[in-house]
């Protein structure tokens, strides 16, 4: 033991070294903006600068990086142990294995609060935990979700008959925990293929909350605090995994101390208030040393979670549809934006616009608010055989919503290149504006609008934010290549199939780009030389 | 129609071919009133038929000569005879991009000649020609109008085009127009 402890020291020195030259650079960076600043300082006082810096690092607060089922009750148990004089302390909450791979790779953070012990078996592999520091804290239950007015009870004999079923994403904790409760219910062969991915246990909740998936899987913290969902179904029993949180000092801290009384806060009296109140479990008593867990005590892909040949064909369809059926509406409205003067086309402007400096999440969500299943217009189109959430046709839309803006705006580009006196004078030559519209304007414009397409083509092929809300992480039907790499990303095994990806995407996008000038250029060329002098 | 630059003479062509709608007032040719601000008539453009020259030219770049001459509806053989007479028949196959300025102005004369106009509005038409091919096509051109009646609107600073197709002299500034 105390040689593994040894071991665990020396495993942790590399990360020591890489954070003294951080703060060897910082300082340099902290000189280096000084003397930038210093002239128009009067004082200029470098040093005092460099001290205060120093200075400022004692009372730094303590990273914490937090399983996304934490969220709610962490932070408060946080204020308390501030109150009482605890060191300040910052959170990041996400999904465990994110973290995870996030903490072991940035070499960052001072405690880790893990969903399952598999990932902190992982994280102690990885050299960002020294073994045996971990404990257990807190349990939770996995319960079933269902739409708060959706007719109740639920059994679970009932789960096969949903034609969809939420779950957060492969590696995640409770997606992992609950593939093995179904497996366990002997009921995972049938639901596996109506399975929806979100990114967390969130996203689960925010579809079920809308009626988008008749069902979800999430831990029952969650479930209560989403007054729009019921408990449909409890995993209670020794037959079903629960999941276990644990928490852990990171090798990368610089205050082990405060760490550790943190971590014993947490465990104590107030913490544990404060837990059973949000609903988590007491740890459990058999959990005896913390290595072993009856169940997820290894970060294993049992299957690869993203194929790489379907991501790609994915992201190519996605492209191709949201390029194609993007069309007419960018040349309709790059037409009237370059051409017409009316009321409102500052308007028009910018809603076309929008999506461009929209975080594309707000937009996917509002396309959800529009589109999903439970909405009048969703509903409709969901009648007519058209489903949008969770399908590729949802992937497409978002893809082109997104990629308008880029579309529109070289389109327009292109339009208002040719000078309107071309259609003014074959107006005189017999033919009305729709017939000068495709007989003159049209294919002069053609090579920008070609451009336009495939620069647009590039940004749907980039979309991420606004599918992964409303079209899910499916895969096979919406695992583009960036959900597939955002999937990988959490995944242990995943770094070479990442490469793979991020060499197809960055090859794909460069081609497009070199397209777009080489296109750009022949647009100017097509117009060359217009006037005769 | 002569006068200084900027007084607005190819703004008064832009009005009689129905290209430009900001003015108010009446225009009226040969009987037909094309536009009335008091009473809002206006007949577009395409249903005007005139023949309009710019002094730009303006051959549409996606088109070759043959392509830009047929582009108001002329036929094959009728666009052949027309490019002969202008002596641009071996440049029918070529792009306006390969053409020098007086070969441009010949294709962009000959385009509003064969959409069968009404009305001809011609702006310098020939400031890019050689002499003796100016007179050569102002000939042309006034045995053409005179032979349909068809009406010339002319603006150009040159004596020798007058000569041939002008009988009225406008003068165009100050606002108006005025006959010299």
């Amino acid at each position: 033991m105390s040689h593994k402890a040894k071991t665990s020291i020396c495993r942790a020195q590399p990360q020591r070294r890489s954070l003294t030259t951080l703060i060897g650079k910082s300082l340099l960076a902290a000189i280096w903006w000084a003397a930038l600043v210093a002239p128009i300082q009067p004082d200029g006082a470098v040093a005092s600068e460099v001290l205060e810096e120093i200075q400022e690092r004692k009372d730094q607060r303590l990273l914490v990086l937090a399983a996304a089922s934490l969220s709610d009750v962490l932070p408060r148990i946080g204020k308390e142990w501030e109150r009482l004089g605890g060191r300040p302390l910052a959170f990041s909450f996400d999904a465990t294995s994110r973290l995870a791979v996030q903490a072991a790779q940035g070499g960052s953070g001072d405690v880790f609060f893990s969903a399952d012990a598999a990932w902190i078996h992982w994280l102690e592999a990885e050299g960002a935990l020294s073994p045996g520091s971990a404990t257990h804290f807190a349990a939770n239950d996995l319960v079933i979700v269902v739409p708060s007015d959706a007719p109740m009870p639920v059994g679970l004999q009932r789960l096969s008959e949903f034609k969809r079923v939420a779950l957060a994403g492969e590696n995640v904790p409770a997606a992992r925990y609950a593939r093995e409760a179904l497996e366990q219910l002997g009921v995972w062969s049938e639901v596996k293929d109506r399975v929806i991915r979100g990114g967390s246990v969130r996203a689960t909740l925010e579809w079920v909350s809308r009626g988008e998936v008749p069902a979800g899987i999430v831990y029952r913290t969650d479930a209560i605090a989403e007054p729009s969902v019921q408990i449909a179904f409890i995993f209670d029993g020794v037959q079903y995994p629960k999941a276990l949180y644990w928490a852990a000092p990171l090798a990368s801290t610089l205050y082990e101390e405060s760490v550790a009384d943190f971590l014993d806060f947490v465990s104590g009296d107030v913490g544990q208030a404060s837990l059973q109140e949000a609903g988590f479990r007491l740890p459990q008593a058999d959990i005896g040393d913390g290595s072993i867990g009856a169940f997820s005590n290894k970060v294993t892909d049992r299957e690869s979670p993203a194929s790489i040949s379907s991501a790609i064909r994915l992201s190519l369809i996605v492209a191709f549809l949201a390029t194609i059926v993007g069309l007419i509406p960018a040349v309709g409205l790059g037409w009237v934006l370059a051409r017409f003067d009316f009321r409102g086309k500052a308007i028009l402007s910018t809603i076309v616009t929008a999506p461009l400096v929209m975080p594309p999440v707000v937009t996917g969500f509002l396309l959800l608010s529009v589109l999903g299943a439970s909405t009048p217009l969703g509903g409709l189109v969901a009648s007519l055989g058209f489903p949008v959430p969770f399908t590729i046709l949802g992937a497409s839309i978002a893809a082109l919503v997104v990629g308008l803006p880029l579309y529109v705006i070289s389109v327009r580009g292109a339009f208002e290149a040719v000078d309107p006196m071309y259609e003014e004078l074959s107006w005189t030559l017999g033919c009305s504006r729709l017939k000068t519209f495709f007989r003159v304007s049209l294919p002069l414009a053609l090579p920008g609008i070609a451009a336009g397409a495939v620069l647009a083509f590039a940004r749907s092929l980039g979309e991420f934010g606004a599918t992964v809300v409303l079209a899910g992480n499916v895969e096979g039907s919406t695992r583009t290549i960036p959900l597939a790499v955002y999937t990988l990303l959490e995944s242990p095994t995943g770094r070479e199939t990442i490469w793979v990806l991020v060499g197809a995407s960055v090859g794909i996008s460069l081609l497009a780009l070199l397209g777009f000038e080489t296109l750009s250029r022949r647009q100017k060329s097509r117009l060359e030389d217009r006037r005769a002098r | 129609m002569v006068g200084p630059s900027g007084a607005g003479k190819s703004t008064i062509l832009r009005i009689l071919a129905g290209v430009e709608r900001r003015a108010a007032g009446e225009v009226v040719v040969k009987g037909n009133c094309w536009q009335d601000t008091s009473d809002e008539t206006w007949v577009p453009s395409w249903k005007r038929r005139v023949g309009w020259v710019p002094q730009e030219t303006l051959l549409f770049p996606h088109l070759t000569v043959r392509e830009n001459l047929s582009y108001g509806g002329a036929l094959y053989d009728w666009v052949s005879e027309t490019a002969a007479l202008l002596q641009i028949r071996e440049l029918l196959d070529r792009r306006p991009r390969r053409l020098s300025g007086g070969e441009r102005q010949r294709v962009a004369l000959g385009r509003a000649l064969l959409s069968r106009p009404r009305l001809l509005l011609l702006d310098e038409p020939f400031s890019a020609l050689d002499r003796s091919l100016r007179v050569e096509l102002s000939q042309l051109v006034s045995d053409w109008a005179l032979d349909r009646s068809v009406p010339i609107v002319l603006v150009s600073h040159d004596e020798e085009d007058a000569k041939w197709l002008a009988n009225e002299r406008w003068l165009v500034g100050g606002g108006g127009l005025r006959r010299e």
